[in-house]
């Protein structure tokens, strides 16, 4: 099956199809909690690299919010040097199991391949998954290694991407980091908002056992902002501070009824399902609402997961319920088929104005309005209109509200002398991430509102090499 | 409510923008945060700006049409109503603000409704146009910051 296509010219290697990833059946996955796609075989994997042209422009490095080389891990796997690969990845992305799962490639590297002007292009994501854990299940996973100890101390503030990040290049450089975390794990929204069947836990897990391998402590249910806030954190010593607290306050609609017991947010709802395990009974008892008529409103990766989360636990009906058309989804092609095929039933062009409960304060249905998109505005968003007498009646037993996610305003309401703009994100100097308060650094969704993995494992990156500038010069001028 | 003349009308409805621009300045004063005093000043400025408006529009400089289609999002009809208060974030101020509009914008039209003179109703429609395009503004700012997702 394994050819040698090492030299095969650019125009055979275009002739290879697109590798696809194996998965589970939608009727069979659709009532378990295990991953979904099975990663690609080395066989799939060795073709997949090979479909790379490995053109000179090389566009899909720029293409990457932290520049991977991409041309140079795929050549290593041409060679099937598959741990080696993943390194190359690590070079500038330290979670590429997780990267490899939930980053948007086609929004990135991939929509930009020279082979997507007349194929389909190179499956990066794959193939930085299949080295990953390559890398990951051969217990290849070297440990870089350690600077000498400079004395400094570090406190990182959540321990989503962005936080695993600094820690990560931080503590090779010498620093002693201490990641406090306000849940029981570490992972940040990796643990409590992606589901099992997108994202393993133990994927997770395993990223942070090979830091505190490095020497990273994590610090575990410590919500700071509220048990120590930034001030005390200094006073006991940290030399810099970074905050990776996420975007983890949910949006509401704002409408009446929204309070009705039976309407969770995303993320409480994930969250009791995911790190809370409330999927596994009776290996785990944390309390959730299993609706049998599941609405979820709105249309991006977390209303996706949270959808298949419902049908998991049981909903005879799971529902989407979106204001605007397909076309103006948010979440993930890959991730709106995924649900689809499952059998997720899409409302498209329909929203909420009112929810009914009964006697005992439950929900029991929605008023919904259709609407109608109105021509791009200035900002190029087609806005939603409801349609004058469209109103209807859904029956639903539970709500899940996926709207939109907002900072946690926890630090920023304690922390003085810290700025925010209106919406709550801390504002940071987009070079260094470094906040309006000397030594503290900020980024992920704290700093931009819900956004994506790499760009907080970016803004992570970036902000170490500022926390280390910030030390050492320290360290410098009081020589 | 009786109004016998475009004057009176003008003056009522710049009385009502100052009356805004008042009413955000006094909840500036009120807000724990920095950015929502911030906020509600620039809500307070806008008004201001429409005050001005209707007063070039006094002074024969500036017409009103109420041929003008402004979309309606018809955000702030679902929305509950919302208390001001000291902590209240920036979705909230939205939705005050939107309330706040669209109540002007349900007051002109109902005078509009309330007058036979052509010329009036012409003039309350013009009014409740400038009022539904404030109201657009702030139901697209909501419709960005809250519907994110959705």
């Amino acid at each position: 099956m394994t050819e040698n296509t090492e030299k095969l010219p650019p125009k055979e290697r275009m002739k290879i199809p697109r590798q696809s990833m194996p998965e589970q059946e939608p009727n069979v996955r659709n009532s378990n909690f295990q991953e979904v796609p099975l990663g690609l075989t080395e066989e799939q994997a060795l073709l997949e690299a090979n479909r790379c042209i490995e053109c000179k422009k090389a566009p899909c490095i720029p293409g990457c919010p932290v520049e991977v080389d991409i041309p140079g891990f795929i050549r290593l796997v041409m060679d099937k040097e598959y741990a080696a690969a993943a390194r190359k990845i690590k070079e500038t992305n330290a979670l590429p199991a997780v990267c490899g799962r939930v980053c948007p490639q086609e929004e990135q590297c991939e929509m930009v391949c020279t082979l997507s002007k007349k194929f389909k292009p190179v499956a990066v994501g794959y193939l930085e998954r299949f080295v990953a854990d390559y890398e990951r299940e051969n217990d290849l996973v070297q440990l870089p290694e350690i600077a000498p100890p400079t004395g400094k101390k570090v406190a990182i503030v959540g321990s989503g991407p962005a936080g695993l990040t600094v820690a990560g290049d931080l503590v090779k450089l010498g620093h002693k980091i201490t990641v406090f975390e306000a849940l029981h794990k570490p992972g940040g929204v990796l643990v409590y908002g992606i589901p099992e069947f997108r994202l393993p836990k133990h994927i997770v897990q395993a990223e942070c056992d090979v830091l505190a391998e490095m020497g990273v402590e994590f610090q575990n249910s410590t919500v700071v902002g509220k048990m120590d806030t930034i001030d005390e954190l200094f006073e006991m010593g940290y030399d810099s501070v970074f905050i990776g607290t996420g975007a983890g306050l949910p949006n509401f609609m704002g409408v009446p009824g929204e309070n009705l017991i039976g309407i969770y947010s995303a993320n409480e709802y994930l969250t009791r399902s995911n790190l809370m395990r409330a999927y596994d009974f009776p290996n785990n008892d944390t309390p959730i609402i299993e609706g049998k008529n599941i609405a979820v409103l709105g249309g991006g990766n977390t209303a996706m997961d949270a959808v298949r989360t419902g049908l998991r636990l049981g909903a005879d009906n799971a529902y989407i319920v979106y204001r605007r058309s397909e076309a103006e989804m948010p979440a993930r092609a890959e991730e709106i088929h995924h649900a689809m095929d499952e059998g997720v039933q899409f409302h498209l062009l329909t929203t909420p104005i009112k929810f009914n409960g009964n006697g005992d304060g439950k929900v029991t249905s929605m008023e919904c309005m259709q609407m109608e998109l109105g021509e791009p505005d200035d900002s190029g968003r087609r806005r939603p209109v409801p349609i004058e007498g469209s109103n209807f009646i859904m029956e639903v037993d539970l709500v899940v509200v996926a709207i939109g996610n907002s900072s946690n305003p926890l630090i920023p309401q304690t922390t003085p002398g810290l700025d925010t703009n209106r919406w709550g994100n801390i504002t940071v100097d987009e070079e260094t991430m470094e906040t309006s308060r000397k030594g503290v650094f900020a980024g992920g969704d704290i700093v931009t509102g819900g956004a994506t993995v790499i760009l907080a494992a970016g803004a992570g990156k970036k902000a170490a090499r500022a926390m280390h500038a910030f030390m050492m010069n320290e360290v410098a001028s009081q020589v | 409510m009786k109004f016998d003349s475009v004057e009176q009308i003008l003056t009522f409805a710049i009385g009502k923008e100052q009356e805004a621009a008042d009413f955000y300045t006094d909840l500036a004063g009120k807000m724990e945060g920095k950015q929502m005093r911030e906020a509600f000043l620039e809500f307070a400025a806008e008004e201001l700006g429409h005050k001005k408006k209707l007063e070039a529009v006094v002074e024969g400089k500036v017409l009103l049409s109420s041929e003008e289609r402004v979309v309606d999002l018809k955000i702030g009809e679902s929305l509950t109503e919302v208390d001001a208060k000291p902590d209240m974030g920036f979705q909230e101020a939205l939705m005050v603000a939107i309330q706040n509009e669209t109540n002007a914008y349900t007051l002109y039209k109902n005078l509009a409704v309330a007058t036979d003179d052509s010329g009036l109703k012409d003039l309350f429609l013009g009014l409740a146009q400038e009022e539904a395009k404030h109201k657009l503004r702030f139901e697209v700012e909501y419709d960005d910051f809250v519907h994110q997702e959705n």
